[in-house]
């Protein structure tokens, strides 16, 4: 199939979309739909919920969203580096490795922030 | 079994897409919306890139800006509180609506003088043509190895700064 | 070359020529829509066939046919038919789209993963990566899914599952990458075609290893599922889901599950290759339930992991060990021990 691969997937995303589309949409037809005050408040174990849902945020993890974002594009230069790693000579990828090592000191000091709770 | 397609009519998708979604990120009502529109956005960038040629690079594209950047963003919005985030809302005066209008305008015609006054000489670029997706690692790591030491400086820096930065704002 | 029907006389040539061609085929059938549907429901019903079995109980054993195995059918037709609850000031729209593009999202990367020699949907040369930029995007959409729902439980259960997703995505990329570095490319269809000799599992052993676990933390399976824990958070972020919206979820999680076992397949177990006697999707298959049926196991056996833990494991220990075999696939290639493999 020498069809270009693009194309074969933005037809398979128009597939899916308007295949998995039905089941959300025929189901509102099919289902009764009664707004019911007492019924659609938030789950809460029983009781009335109290206090804005949405405003409590764990500070914890923030460094971590941090390091993700960091390594996200740290992983894809690797992922450029490794596809070629045996076509080039081993002195030619002593940059990328000296890469890795000098990201390592970083990504020691965000751990180390990041283990101790009385940061967050 | 092929199928033509215009490339122009491609094009025109993706641009209406694109920028669609930016002005809504910018016009809309309530934050987490506009960040939506700004991930929209960032898909269609993604998108110019696979049409120009650089698969890898839109793929970098929609795992970084979409699956970081903007979980960032998110994240930053729902950490504000209801009341401040409509503080932080841009509504446009009434003036000032207009008068963007205007200079848009200006400039389109602007480009379009300029496109068409240069005529058939019009720089292009060369064919990217089929590129293999390795000659960008070769040529990242053969012919950039300085740079990628730099870089690697900068994010160090940058990650190192945004975390003692949020540390002593908490 | 077919151009697109100009005049209203092309029109019923042109529908006969696609409805007949190989593509239309692969797109709908097989490896396409119809397929992973199926297979998404199958694994439904396989999943609490092999935990009832584990735990001395029988499983869905009424639904029709030998041992149940409608089930998955119907389940989808009753939850068809509920109601959707929407809660209390949720965010109406985006509460009804999130789960349509979770499912979108989790069927997408299925046209690039080879299920024989001519067998996939869409050879990209950057195959993986475009799988690894599509599960990337899930804990943003739940992210956007927690938050629409107004509700603390899903909340709370919506940020612990982005933070476990974040944290242990970067390990599989970088375990992936030794996959990369032995095959030389990142379409799936050629590091299928480089483990024609020997499968991967074998020199890349602590890749898998790192790939596993991730892959079993991405899916929130135990024992890492504390975001979704019963005794926690009730349901996690899809506490408020009902009806449709609650069978799109489901139906998205264990596409999911299916992708992610496919994806060890062709990057450690040799994809389609096999002895001849059996066609080569069949053999694709046949390994990607046994991975399947590795990730549904520990459901029934372990014990769950604290969050706070799990996240802290995933940066540090799981992180070095992958970061280390990453040196390790260095001096494998360099040395030369893979060509004494043979590849």
């Amino acid at each position: 199939m020498a069809l270009n691969p693009w194309l074969m997937i933005l037809i398979w995303a128009i597939v899916v979309i308007a295949l998995t589309g039905p089941m959300l949409t025929l189901p509102m037809f099919w289902s009764r739909r009664k707004p019911d005050p007492f019924r659609d408040m938030p789950f809460e174990s029983g009781q009335v919920p109290q206090g804005e849902a949405r405003h409590r945020l764990v500070m914890q993890y923030y460094p971590y969203l941090l390091m993700f974002v960091v390594f996200d594009v740290v992983g894809m230069f690797l992922f450029a580096w490794g596809m070629s790693f045996t076509k080039i000579p081993l002195y030619a990828s002593f940059p990328v490795l000296l890469f890795l090592f000098l990201l390592a000191a970083p990504l020691g000091y965000a751990l180390h922030l990041a283990l101790r709770r009385e940061n967050w | 079994m092929e199928i033509a397609i215009p490339p122009d009519l491609v094009f025109v998708l993706l641009a209406a897409v694109t920028l669609i979604a930016a002005v809504l990120a910018l016009q809309a009502k309530e934050l987490i919306y506009g960040a939506i529109a700004l991930g929209i956005s960032f898909i269609g960038i993604a998108g110019f890139f696979v049409f120009l040629d650089a698969p890898y690079l839109a793929m970098l594209q929609i795992a970084v800006y979409v699956g970081a950047v903007v979980v960032l963003i998110l994240f930053t919005i729902m950490l504000v509180r209801r009341e401040q985030s409509d503080e932080l809302l841009d509504r446009p005066e009434g003036g000032q609506g207009a008068v963007g209008l205007w200079l848009a305008g200006l400039l389109a015609v602007a480009i379009a003088g300029v496109a068409a006054l240069a005529g058939p000489n019009l720089p292009t670029a060369p064919p990217a043509g089929n590129l293999p997706v390795s000659s960008l690692g070769l040529v990242l790591v053969a012919e950039y190895p300085i740079p990628l030491l730099i870089l690697a400086l900068l994010i160090s820096a940058a990650l190192l700064g945004a975390l003692v930065l949020a540390k002593v704002e908490k | 070359m077919v151009n697109l029907p100009a005049t209203p006389a092309d029109l019923i040539p042109f529908f006969l020529a696609v409805i007949t061609s190989r593509t239309f085929i692969q797109i709908i059938i097989f490896p396409g829509f119809i397929h992973v549907t199926l297979v998404t429901a199958f694994l439904t019903w396989y999943e609490r066939k092999i935990i009832a079995r584990i735990q001395l109980r029988i499983g869905p054993l009424y639904a029709g046919g030998p041992g149940g195995i409608l089930q998955p059918i119907a389940d989808g037709v009753k939850l068809i038919f509920k109601e959707v609850m929407i809660p209390y000031k949720a965010d109406k729209p985006l509460f009804l789209a999130i789960p349509l593009a979770l499912v979108v999202m989790a069927a997408l990367p299925f046209a690039v993963i080879p299920f024989g020699q001519n067998w996939v949907i869409a050879n990209l040369d950057v195959g993986l990566v475009f799988v690894f930029a599509m599960t990337s995007l899930f804990p943003l959409m739940i992210l956007i899914f927690a938050w629409a729902s107004n509700s603390k439980y899903p909340f709370l259960g919506g940020l612990r599952s982005l933070f476990q997703q974040v944290a242990y995505e970067i390990p599989m990329w970088i375990s992936a990458l030794s996959i990369v570095m032995l095959a030389g490319s990142l379409s799936l269809v050629d590091i299928v075609n480089a483990q024609a000799r020997i499968w991967f599992i074998i020199p890349a052993f602590l890749s898998f290893i790192v790939f596993f676990i991730s892959i079993m933390a991405e899916l929130e399976r135990l024992p890492f599922d504390l975001p979704t824990a019963e005794p926690e958070l009730v349901a996690g972020w899809f506490t408020e889901s009902s009806g449709a919206i609650f069978m799109l979820q489901f139906l998205a999680l264990y596409m999911k599950m299916y992708l992610m076992s496919s994806l060890v397949t062709v990057l450690f177990l040799g994809g389609w290759w096999g002895p001849a006697f059996l066609p080569q999707p069949v053999w694709f298959i046949i390994k990607t339930l046994i991975v399947a049926t590795f990730i549904i196991i520990p459901r029934a056996v372990f014990a769950r992991i604290r969050v706070d833990m799990l996240i802290t494991i995933g940066w540090t220990r799981l992180l070095i060990v992958a970061l280390v075999n990453v040196f390790l696939t260095v001096l494998l290639i360099t040395s030369g021990l893979t060509a004494i493999l043979g590849m």
